[in-house]
């Protein structure tokens, strides 16, 4: 019992993490329903920057949370207007197309610049609380992973707020569910996109800044976190913020119960499964409108 | 229906005419060896493939520049003396870390670029794609650090490997662990747990591991399996907990290695010896990194040298500053010097077989017989069996210090030399993160 | 004059590689090689992700039962590549129904996730299941054929003509393929997805059972996937798990199919004859020699890629060629046939 209780703490807390880069992805593909094959990309940019900075000028990676949130709004905001307003025009599979060759293109910018080497981040205020022992009724937590959940709970907290109770977020929900009746009352709907681009842009490489403090840093670190991502989202529902905080938590916690006793090797298999039996019950996800 | 059949000779007739035109073949006089080098420069192995292309940037530096006193094969003068002073060049391409894509170049490389020889892919899987068509057109192919056995055992004819494969590595730890009771070594240790990840690599470390364990007296007390790309292990780690065993046989990449690191800290948890293989054990940047950190001081792991002998050889040392102008300054790993060492030796046959025929470098190939000496690796020297195979190449075991370097445990003869007292048990947490970090 | 533009394409597919062959080239059989199965693999997605209009990322996994069953068949039993290949398909296809019924429950990018989700359970299951040789691999025997027919007809070319046997191989199977696609294009299947795709609810009311018609599409790609999954396996002379279910299996095809333009018979063919090539040229004229391993060939793929996307969203095939053409009679027999070059 004891086990599955540890196995359990484990999972949450690897389930704010799953959060954290799920999060921007709720309001990309959640809310706007916009395909994003490069999120693991935009994710593998924040990592790089926040190892960057502290490598170079001795930042530590949750003072970089700042500089580099900044920088990929802006860089969420340009891959809107530049590309994904016309490829709005086409099919929605030309999202898949146009941002697989966004993959192509930021992946092998990064090994150009940096080479493929694995990276680490060990000089920062979270990694220097790793040997802190926290131990209740004989649970373990790791101090740093705390640390970054209640980071990730402000986020969601920060975000639940903007789109739920703000009159920006009712604009951005007006226009993910109908397009010409926003325009309509007044609302200009690439504005729209092109803010949600460079939040979710931002919140992911925000996720990279906190992850580096855990993970190895290389160009091709996006993938594995996306593909639990993507789960996280469609299982939390789409346009639920709160649905996605909820999911990543089970997913971490699925993740971390199921290999105590079964082999480790289908880890995200049992994630998968449960989605898909949890679907038949629940095709519009948990938390899902729709 | 007349028009269709006149347009269809019409266009048949000028592409033929403009593809025979495209296409004049070089002349046989050989001006420059040709290797083709196929590499997993971007992808999932992007971090192996770039060792392997400034392994053969080193490789090629060596040949064709004279380095007089460089005690390695075609070190001193340039070219080959034995082709009138050509020089080597090597056509180096890029996979993407897949299959279908590293036989297409293989193709390219062999019927339009003309090469000599194939060296590729630095994974066994890919190899094992190519090793059909380089079979078909009948020219060498060689993966020096490819450490699958099957590579060699399925009979090819144009496959060579210098380097050791893996059952000969995994059973260095394993004979290690044996040996070490009767020196001076612990005596209580009974139980070993198999700890890799899911891919060929890892599986062909675990099935070996899995038969030698017993056979060195240890009990396999669990075998667990990991996915390729975990974000976590915490689970992982509570089940080796659990099982409690002695000795931890682990395989795992880099990144994951660094996930295990992280989760056995939050779990408190080490078993008295840390026995890897390979995976992030070879990788040049977790090493360094080890240093800031103490995360892997007392874990050992087999190489295929002695390291810290060989880093005291002035080849080596010669043959790292060249290293070195490629790789951006990192040192030459275990899996560069494999490479190296690999590209060296064939560089040495092309010299002894005066051409490059397949046939010629063919029989050149069988007649290897090489001495240390001449290595910067520590086999004992190059010479084939049956398949192709280098019956020379060694395992040693060697362990991360305090220092954060490697040192030689095994063989015993080295062992002496390098004169390292082993590290036993494995230090606990706490005290790698008391102890000073050597690169802090 | 699409008829023209058939033959024309045809004579060019059957005949380019002859001469390159008699010049001791392999090479640009192979990249036709590739061309035409992920071509195929285009016209297979096109069937789900085209006329049905469903997103399925997951195809791969009956590529992936492809190569295996037509591996198993051969190994363990004997049986012929071109005679396992129905089996296989049949068993993908079978599969496929199965497993699909009950996820289209799920629509949209609900439904997508769940075909990954497919993938992401089948990736463990390859990678340790002993029996089909777990991620050591699956080795396909070579059995040496006396002759062209034998050969032929197991997958086995030895020697030089290693790549154009199994560049005709392709060429058959992709035949074969479009002419499969393009009966059901014309049937009342073809007819019944695009209902669909386009309002799932109006096709419910006029009697169209929507779940059954996503299934028969899926499984029909499915099909399609398998079969080029046994020719890839022959090809390969091994199945590893790791690179039959690969995710480039989806996507390549999938852009084929947008550069192409989806929905169109032809379009993820189109598609196939620019990327591959395409990558081709970049990869022998940008990663290699002095910018070797720095990916600046996939950096101007990704360009291109994106430059494509952004200013033909709706796909090559959706510009107006019949109106250039029309404009122009003398450019006719040429601009069709660069169209299926």
């Amino acid at each position: 019992m004891a086990e599955v209780t540890q196995a359990v703490v484990n999972g949450l807390q690897m389930g704010f993490l799953y959060a954290l880069v799920a999060v921007g992805l709720t309001i990309i593909w959640g809310l706007m329903e916009m395909i994003n094959f490069a999120h693991g990309e935009f994710l593998m940019l924040g990592m790089f920057g926040a190892w960057w900075l502290s490598a170079t000028v001795g930042l530590d990676p949750l003072l970089a949370i700042a500089p580099i949130g900044l920088v990929m709004y802006g860089f969420g905001v340009l891959v809107y207007r530049l590309l994904m307003r016309r490829v709005q025009g086409g099919d929605p599979f030309t999202q898949i197309f146009a941002t697989i060759g966004l993959l192509f293109l930021l992946q092998n910018a990064v090994v150009a610049g940096f080479t493929s080497d694995y990276r680490f981040v060990n000089d920062s205020a979270l990694t220097h609380l790793s040997g802190t022992k926290l131990q209740l009724l004989g649970i373990r937590f790791g101090v740093p992973l705390l640390a970054a959940a209640g980071l990730a709970l402000l986020l969601f907290l920060a975000l639940y707020l903007l789109i739920e109770r703000t009159e920006f977020g009712l604009a951005l929900q007006a226009t993910s569910e109908d397009r010409d009746a926003a325009r309509l009352v007044g609302i200009r709907p690439q504005r729209m996109f092109a803010v949600a681009w460079g939040l979710g842009a931002a919140l992911v490489a925000i996720a990279g800044a906190i992850l580096v403090n855990f993970f190895a840093v290389y160009p091709q670190v996006g993938l594995q976190f996306t593909v639990l991502a993507y789960a996280i989202v469609a299982l939390g529902g789409f346009g639920s913020i709160l649905g996605t905080l909820l999911a990543a938590l089970l997913v971490g916690v699925i993740q971390s119960v199921t290999v105590v006793y079964l082999p480790p090797a289908f880890k995200d298999a049992f994630v998968f499964a449960s989605y898909l039996l949890i679907g038949l019950f629940r095709p519009q996800g948990l938390f899902g409108r729709f | 229906m007349r028009r269709l059949a006149v347009s269809v000779f019409i266009v048949a007739v000028l592409v033929s005419g403009a593809l025979f035109g495209l296409g004049t073949a070089p002349a046989a006089n050989v001006t420059e060896v040709l290797i083709g080098s196929v590499l997993p420069l971007t992808g999932n192995f992007a971090s192996l493939g770039q060792q392997y292309l400034w392994a053969s940037q080193t490789a090629e530096d060596i040949v064709n520049n004279d380095y007089p006193d460089l005690q390695v094969p075609l070190g001193p003068g340039k070219g080959f003396p034995g082709l009138g002073g050509a020089p080597i060049k090597f056509i180096v391409r890029d996979d993407q870390s897949r299959g279908e894509q590293a036989r297409t170049i293989v193709e390219q490389l062999i019927s339009v670029n003309k090469v000599h020889w194939i060296n590729g892919e630095g994974t066994s899987g890919t190899t094992s794609i190519i090793q059909p068509v380089v079979e078909s057109a009948g020219i060498p192919l060689t993966c020096h650090a490819c450490a699958s056995p099957t590579l060699t055992e399925k009979g090819m004819k144009w496959f060579w490997r210098t380097g050791p494969h893996d059952k000969v590595m995994v059973a260095s730890v394993f004979s290690f662990l044996k040996e070490w009771r009767e020196h001076g070594g612990p005596t209580d240790l009974k139980t070993v747990a198999l700890f890799t990840c899911d891919n060929l690599f890892c599986q062909d470390n675990r099935k070996v591991a899995a038969e030698q364990a017993p056979k060195a007296g240890f009990q396999v007390v669990l075998d667990l399996t990991t996915k390729t790309g975990a974000t976590t292990l915490a689970s992982e780690v509570q089940r080796l907990q659990a099982a409690n065993p002695d000795v931890l046989f682990l395989v795992q990449y880099t990144a994951e290695t660094t996930v295990f690191q992280n989760d056995a800290k939050r779990a408190g948890w080490l078993p008295k010896v840390v026995a890897t293989s390979n995976g992030a054990y070879s990788d040049e940047t977790w090493l360094q990194a080890q240093k800031k950190t103490n995360a892997a001081a007392g874990w050992l792991g087999r190489d295929p040298t002695a390291i810290d002998l060989t880093h005291q050889r002035p080849s080596w040392q010669k043959v790292n500053e060249i290293y070195k102008k490629y790789s951006r300054g990192q040192n030459m790993g275990e899996l560069a010097m494999r490479e190296i060492t690999g590209l060296l030796w064939m560089a040495d046959v092309i010299n002894r077989a005066k051409s490059v025929e397949p046939a010629a470098l063919a029989k050149a190939a069988r007649e290897t017989n090489m001495g240390p000496e001449q290595l910067i690796i520590d086999y004992k020297g190059i010479k084939f069996d049956d398949h192709n195979q280098n019956v020379l190449a060694t395992g040693v075991v060697t362990q991360i210090g305090w220092d954060g370097e490697k040192h030689t445990l095994w063989p015993w003869d080295m062992a002496t030399k390098a004169g390292f007292k082993p590290m036993f048990p494995n230090p606990s947490w706490q005290e790698r993160d008391a102890k000073p970090k050597p690169a802090s | 004059m699409a008829r023209l533009a058939l033959v024309l394409g045809a004579a060019v597919a059957i005949l380019y590689p002859i001469p390159l062959q008699l010049q001791g080239y392999t090479y640009y059989q192979t990249v036709g090689f590739l061309v035409l199965i992920n071509a195929m693999l285009g016209v297979g997605w096109n069937v789900i992700g085209g006329w049905a209009g469903q997103f399925d990322f997951g195809p791969q996994v009956f590529f992936a039962v492809g190569a295996y069953v037509g591996a198993v068949l051969f190994a363990r039993l004997g049986i012929d590549a071109w005679l396992g290949m129905p089996i296989a398909v049949v068993a993908a296809m079978l599969l496929c129904a199965l497993l699909t019924y009950p996820l289209t429950r799920l629509r949209g990018h609900y439904f997508a996730i769940a075909t990954v989700a497919i993938w992401m359970i089948a990736q463990p299951i390859g990678a340790t299941w002993d029996a089909i040789g777990g991620s050591q691999g699956y080795f396909i025997p070579v059995k040496p054929h006396a002759s062209v027919a034998g050969a032929a007809l197991s997958l086995q070319f030895a020697g030089p003509t290693k790549a154009l046997g199994y560049y005709y191989s392709a060429l058959v199977l992709f035949a074969v393929t479009m002419a499969l696609m393009a009966l059901v294009q014309r049937s009342k299947l073809g007819y019944y997805f695009h209902a669909v795709r386009d309002d799932q609810e109006a096709a419910e009311g006029i009697g169209i059972d929507s779940r059954l018609y996503k299934v028969v599409a899926r499984s029909i790609t499915a099909g399609v996937f398998a079969a080029a999954g046994v020719l890839y396996a022959f090809w390969a002379l091994s199945v590893f798990p790791e690179q039959v279910l690969e995710l480039n299996w989806a996507t390549l095809p999938i852009m084929a199919t947008v550069v192409g333009g989806i929905g169109h018979l032809w379009g993820p063919v189109l598609g196939a004859i620019i990327l591959i090539p395409i990558a081709q040229i970049m990869s022998t004229t940008l990663g290699t020699g002095p910018l070797a391993g720095r990916g600046v060939d996939l950096i101007v793929y990704g360009v291109i890629i994106v430059t494509i996307a952004a200013f033909r969203p709706t796909g090559l095939l959706s510009l107006p060629w019949r109106r250039w053409l029309r404009r122009e009679p003398r450019g006719a027999s040429a601009e069709p046939a660069a169209v299926d070059r």
